[in-house]
């Protein structure tokens, strides 16, 4: 076997040369050095998620898990191999790819300061290409799913860390993608904030999506998944 | 909803967002205002002062600098893209527009649409403030015909701005040189005096860049200023270079872009 996913023994082998039929998120053979000639951050790594399935990949901080999820998540290429959702990739159809996709990056970033939570939100379903007529109510149901009501007319730079996660997890969701990528999605987010997040993830996992979570290694979680791997030396192991 | 309104409704959600940024700042337009106050009010008493070779009267020679000072506004709303997509990397914005299906390439060209339409509602203010402040004369017969004519101006001064948009992601710090290119363009440009004092190699740049016949033919229109050239070979090269820059600045921003997701330093800043 070319790949090096090492799964656990009960679980079949998966596909070497690229899956028969085309899966919601597959990475075949991705690999990234950061510094050209040095060991790889990511070796050759597989991966397939089905559908309905709750992946978790977990790691020490700096093993690379941000940069697979970047690289699933269309964001940056890897050097070699290849992510396909339903069987496209990034590169050769990105606007396809995203809608598909939805990618929530580790951290606090990517929100307009000064726009409040719903010009925020609608701006989202906007560039997602979310249709014109359903934006209204998209953006309605996000502030409601993620209770954001109170919060829907203040500006982001007036909101608690916890509440920023809230708002970005909500625009995780909205576009409704087949493919939910969390990047740390844990980080500020109170104990009811989670619950709202896994009730999301369900109601994705319910409608056939798929889920790959990351989070570092020794993070305690009230959420079962159905696989977990190590991210360890550039390599997928089964945890 | 087809392919075109979606997109129609992208670039609609990019300028509506900038425009309730700027909301945010209530300050802006008036301190943009007493700049454009204050520029007027120099050049109407510099004017006065000094007789500039080539003007019959104080007058002539104001109506042509109030033009060229609307003018630098939309000149630095033209790069303005560029230090906005680099804020944009900063906060980790951009990355939700690369994340997106309008993707970076439309993300970026739709920010410069709102600094451009607001350049625009300045120049104007400018204007009007130079005729209700300073009795410029605005020549009403052709004035309209300025419109069409800064729209297609646009087109042709829009692709330094993404051309520099490309160099900011690229290498995260190209806007340093936008201010020199912008002062460089503004001189030979013609935009506070006439081309024709400066040395022979800065008129042999004047001619190389679309700044130049656009200011002509605006001036020609909105104060009645006299042409160089014929209106329509001013024209024809304003075409002429949006023709070429347009597809050429959307080459450099796509690959640009794919250059920094192929390294891996698209989500640097």
């Amino acid at each position: 076997m070319s790949g090096v996913l090492i799964r656990s023994e009960v679980e079949p082998a998966p596909p070497v040369s690229g899956p028969m039929q085309p899966m919601p998120l597959s990475l075949r053979g991705v690999s990234k050095a950061w510094d050209k000639g040095r060991i790889p951050v990511l070796d050759r790594v597989e991966l397939d998620i089905d559908v309905g399935d709750r992946v978790r990949i977990a790691g020490r901080n700096g093993v690379g898990k941000t940069t697979l999820m970047r690289i699933a998540a269309g964001l940056i290429d890897p050097d070699r191999g290849q992510a396909t959702v339903w069987g496209a990739s990034a590169a050769e159809r990105p606007e396809h790819y995203q809608r598909l996709v939805s990618f929530l990056p580790a951290g606090d970033r990517g929100l307009y300061a000064r726009l409040s939570v719903r010009r925020q939100l609608d701006f989202w379903a906007r560039i997602a290409m979310v249709p014109r007529g359903e934006v209204s109510a998209r953006v309605e149901e996000a502030i409601e799913i993620f209770n954001l009501g109170e919060l829907a007319d203040r500006r982001v730079d007036r909101m608690s860390m916890g509440q920023r996660q809230r708002l970005r997890i909500a625009m995780t969701f909205m576009p409704h993608p087949d493919v939910v990528l969390l990047d740390e999605p844990l980080t500020s987010l109170d104990g009811e904030g989670a619950q709202i997040l896994y009730a999301a993830i369900e109601r994705l996992l319910d409608k056939g999506g798929a889920l790959l979570w990351c989070s570092p290694a020794g993070e305690r979680l009230d959420y079962g998944f159905d696989r977990t791997y190590m991210l360890d030396e550039g390599r997928l192991v089964s945890a | 909803m087809n392919a075109f309104a979606a997109n129609l409704n992208a670039f609609y959600a990019v300028v509506r967002r900038d425009f309730h940024i700027y909301l945010s700042y209530r300050t802006r337009l008036v301190s943009q205002i007493l700049t454009s106050i204050f520029s007027l009010t120099l050049f109407y008493y510099v004017s006065r002062l000094v007789r500039v070779e080539g003007f019959t009267t104080p007058d002539r020679y104001f109506g042509f600098v109030v033009v060229g000072i609307a003018l630098v506004g939309v000149l630095y709303s033209c790069f303005a893209v560029s230090e906005t997509i680099r804020q944009e990397l900063v906060a980790g914005t951009f990355e939700r527009l690369l994340l997106s299906p309008f993707g970076g390439v439309r993300g970026a060209v739709a920010t410069a649409i709102f600094p451009l339409a607001y350049a625009f509602v300045l120049s104007s203010i400018t204007l009007g403030l130079g005729v209700a402040i300073f009795g410029l004369e605005l020549h009403w017969p052709t004035v309209p015909l300025a419109l069409p004519t800064l729209v297609l101006a646009l087109l042709a001064f829009l692709p330094f701005g993404l051309i520099f948009t490309a160099l900011t992601i690229a290498t995260k710090q190209a806007n340093v040189g936008a201010s020199w290119i912008i002062a460089l363009l503004s001189i030979v440009g013609g935009l506070y005096f006439p081309i024709a004092l400066l040395p022979g190699w800065a008129q042999l740049a004047a001619e190389v860049q679309p700044f130049t016949p656009a200011t002509e033919l605006l001036r020609h229109f909105l104060v009645d200023a006299p042409m160089e050239t014929s209106v329509g070979l001013a024209l024809l090269k304003i075409v002429g270079f949006a023709e070429v820059l347009v597809p050429l600045s959307l080459y450099a921003l796509y690959h640009a872009i794919r250059f920094g997701q192929r390294r891996g330093t698209i989500i640097e800043y």
